[in-house]
């Protein structure tokens, strides 16, 4: 019997249905902050699976491009990274997306880039009506999504970023996304609404404004929240800056943090924090139940990582067009992964340093996805300047965030269990 | 002993005694690796740019210690030269964050190498706006008072004027050496042409010139190679700067007439206006030649430039090569395979290591395309 086709939006719906399932088997009070963030992002997704019968243009964009712009313009974004995120982990679709891309391009290329493709090539998704991304911070962002855009004939558009940043630069990205603005005009057939965009605007700092509370709150030993609770949020934070309903969730998320920060409960009362890991590059995507078996096995709490690492200000002007685009500039250099990847090393290392330092982190794991060349070639430097600064080690592993064919969720743990035996014991 | 045996000597390495002659003389050499790094600004003030290659590279043991197995042999290789002192004659370095490999030496070289100047010539990654052209003229113009303020030299606009004269003869004299490769028997083979252009890459472009008036000259004496296969066309990744590779195609009867190569046509075909406003007229060039791969709104120009290139010289198939982990020529792929098809161009696609290997292979692969071509 042939297998029902299923559109990428389709998978997506399925793999919250999975996490949602997981999550009412669990069931107690600690996973009442995880129901709130996947109900959040169930609702987005079918906002975005119903936008085209709505009328609303759907924009792929890069997890640095700032959502706000297309809420504002009654677009619905949808971030790639976060759609491989949620369809990587369950069901063989995306590996045959990986694979089918790889009839096309070299192997070596970004996965997260090779699912879209893939998915693309095979139908299973629809061509989305512009497509835009930075030219940070990897060669496969920069290579892959302008050569789709013109294999598979779609609108795109290329966020230029100096590669060092100054004020005088942070003009030029400014005006990049006024003329960002234009094109979506162009392209979409909609004006972009001052007083709408302010709205997004107060709604993306609120949002904000609790995130670095609750950032705050989780460098308290025990950490307050659990390693999942603390990554999961970065799709959600991607996909819906602009929006009430993340205000509302960040708002809840934040009041009962405080609440166990206040009473110097941890994240999760089954284990007891031994150790305090710190991302400080990927992380596997592919199997987010490594981080609660790290928890368990090793009292090993992750307690943040390079994408939670939200420490730039909120946009602080909003009173007119221009300023809302030089805070939104800003913002984009300093998105997580955008700050660390796309510049000199420094940018990395001090972000690092300052996250592990806040963090009290007692080891850093690097994990390295493989098609992150950039990052590999200053890997040396890092762990170094960690050892010398913070003297704590980190764990180099080389994996792919969304394909488990490269290393398996076996060959991770077993590479924690050398680690915990050797390196880091207690 | 010919020009062009002479030029061919002088490409084996970027160390030759026209660097040497240079040095004696008291004066500054600055190196880089990518094209888009306007050399007329070097050369200005008096100070000789020579494009970083590492011919002879037999193993990376030292810069793997910072680089990984991830990142590609080019750079490795490179590097590789930096650690074992084969570069010491630099007096400084210029990067680009022309893709993610070369950004990397920028930090590699600041933190465990020891030359007295490098700076990051920051490129932007799209072409079409002018507003993107206004601000690649204000990273040239940081480039320049970066050299100024290092060497202390002035590069007066004289002297710039006259820079950009001297490498648009270049360009002029290497066009017409790709003019006379379009002949049904061009008079010289796509190895002998690709070491001519590396040559160029380490020596004073005045003296370059002169080479190339004689070359052309000998060239025209010389009999024309007619007992070809097909001709063939290279295309793809940076790095691809061993003649022996093209060396390989053609004694197998394949004979590579043209390229889109940087360390090729690419490198000189766009020439600089030299009326009004230099920089921006820099700027203007560098931006419109033919593009990179990290150019991302020149996807079909790229294309069509392969298209051009393949009509202009008879062209019978085209080798689309890139090194392995060069995303932004591997990524090009996924449109010029379509592209070329769709014009009914044969394509051979070969990814390599920068370090000539597997021969046995490649003769292989370039046989049974040749095979193909030949029906």
């Amino acid at each position: 019997m042939m297998e029902e086709k299923k559109s990428v939006l389709e998978q997506v719906a399925e793999s919250l249905v999975i996490y949602n399932g997981a999550l009412s088997v669990a069931g107690g009070e600690e996973t009442r902050a995880a129901g709130w963030l996947l109900d959040l992002l169930t609702g987005y997704f079918a906002e975005a699976g119903k936008a085209k019968a709505k009328g609303k243009p759907l924009a792929w964009i890069n997890f640095a491009v700032p959502s706000e712009i297309f809420w504002a313009m009654d677009m619905v974004p949808i971030v790639v990274e976060v759609v491989n995120g949620l369809i990587t982990p369950f069901g063989p679709n995306a590996m045959k997306y990986i694979d089918v891309a790889e009839k096309y391009i070299p192997s070596y290329l970004c996965s997260s880039t090779k699912v879209l493709i893939g998915a693309m090539l095979s139908g299973d998704i629809t061509k989305p009506d512009v497509l835009a991304v930075p030219s940070h911070p990897c060669d496969s962002n920069v290579a892959m999504y302008s050569v789709a855009s013109k294999r598979f004939d779609f609108p795109y558009f290329c966020i230029d970023m100096p590669y060092l940043r100054s004020e005088q630069g942070t003009e030029y990205m400014a005006g990049e996304l006024k003329r960002l603005v234009k094109f979506l005009e162009e392209k979409t057939n909609r004006k972009l609404d001052l007083d709408r965009l302010r709205q997004t605007m107060e709604y993306s700092n609120l949002a904000h404004e609790y995130y670095l509370k609750i950032s705050k709150l989780r460098e308290a030993v025990p950490c307050p929240d659990s390693s999942l609770d603390i990554l999961g949020e970065y799709p959600a934070v991607l996909c819906m800056s602009g929006r009430s309903e993340l205000v509302d969730y960040l708002k809840k998320r934040y009041e009962m943090t405080k609440e166990k920060v206040d009473r110097g409960k941890s994240g999760s009362s089954s284990i007891k924090e031994k150790f305090r890991l710190v991302w400080i590059y990927g992380a596997p995507a592919f199997d987010l139940f490594t981080f609660a078996w790290l928890e368990q096995e090793y009292g090993a709490v992750s307690v943040s990582s390079m994408m939670s690492n939200f420490v730039m200000k909120p946009v602080e002007d909003i009173s007119d067009y221009d300023k809302i685009m030089m805070g939104l500039a800003k913002k984009l250099t300093l998105m997580p992964m955008a700050r660390e990847c796309g510049g000199p090393w420094e940018h990395f290392i001090d972000a690092t340093i300052d996250l592990c330092r806040r963090s009290k982190a007692d080891a850093a794991m690097f994990g390295g996805h493989v098609a992150c060349k950039a990052n590999w070639a200053i890997m040396k430097l890092v762990k170094d300047r960690i050892r010398e600064e913070l003297g704590i080690p980190t764990l180099v592993l080389e994996l792919d965030v969304f394909d488990p064919r490269v290393m398996s969720s076996d060959a991770l743990r077993a590479q924690f269990d050398d680690f915990f035996a050797t390196v880091l014991r207690k | 002993m010919s020009t062009l045996e002479e030029l061919t000597a002088l490409s084996r390495n970027p160390v030759n005694p026209a660097v040497n002659e240079w040095k004696a003389e008291g004066k500054k050499v600055v190196g880089f690796l990518c094209t888009q790094v306007p050399e007329e600004i070097l050369y200005a003030a008096d100070i000789l740019p020579v494009r970083l290659r590492a011919p002879d590279c037999a193993d990376t043991t030292s810069a793997d210690v910072y680089m990984s197995h991830l990142n590609c042999t080019f750079m490795r290789s490179c590097l590789q030269y930096m650690f074992e002192g084969k570069f010491d004659f630099l007096d400084g370095f210029v990067c680009t964050n022309s893709c993610d490999h070369t950004r990397r030496l920028y930090d590699i070289l600041r933190e465990a190498l020891d030359y007295p100047y490098v700076h990051l010539f920051s490129i932007p990654h799209k072409v079409g706006d002018e507003e993107v052209t206004l601000w690649h003229r204000g990273e040239i113009t940081r480039f320049k008072e970066s050299v100024e303020a290092a060497f202390r030299v002035e590069v007066t606009e004289a002297r710039l004027r006259e820079a950009i004269g001297v490498y648009n003869e270049t360009r002029g004299l290497l066009r017409e050496l790709y003019e006379l490769r379009k002949r049904a028997s061009p008079p010289i083979s796509g190895a002998e042409a690709l070491s001519v252009v590396l040559a160029g890459s380490s020596l004073p472009k005045d003296r370059y010139n002169q080479m190339l008036r004689k070359l052309l000259d000998e060239l025209s004496q010389r009999e024309g190679i007619s007992n070809y296969r097909a001709r063939l066309m290279i295309a793809g990744s940076g790095g691809c700067d061993n003649p022996d590779y093209l060396g390989v195609m053609e004694e197998l009867g394949g004979l590579v007439v043209t390229d889109s190569l940087c360390f090729g046509s690419r490198y000189f075909w766009e020439p600089v206006d030299t009326a009004g406003d230099l920089m921006l007229n820099l700027a203007r060039s560098y931006l419109n030649r033919p593009s990179c791969a990290n150019m991302t709104d020149r996807v079909v120009e790229r294309g069509d430039f392969v298209k051009q290139m393949v009509r202009d010289f008879g062209v019978d198939g085209v080798v689309f090569q890139s090194i392995r982990y060069c995303d932004l020529w591997g990524g090009q792929l996924l449109y010029i395979e379509k592209d070329l098809k769709e014009s009914d161009i044969p394509l051979l696609s070969l990814e390599r290591e920068y370090m000539m290997g597997g021969v046995g292979q490649l003769r292989t692969r370039v046989q049974a395309f040749l095979e193909k071509i030949e029906g």
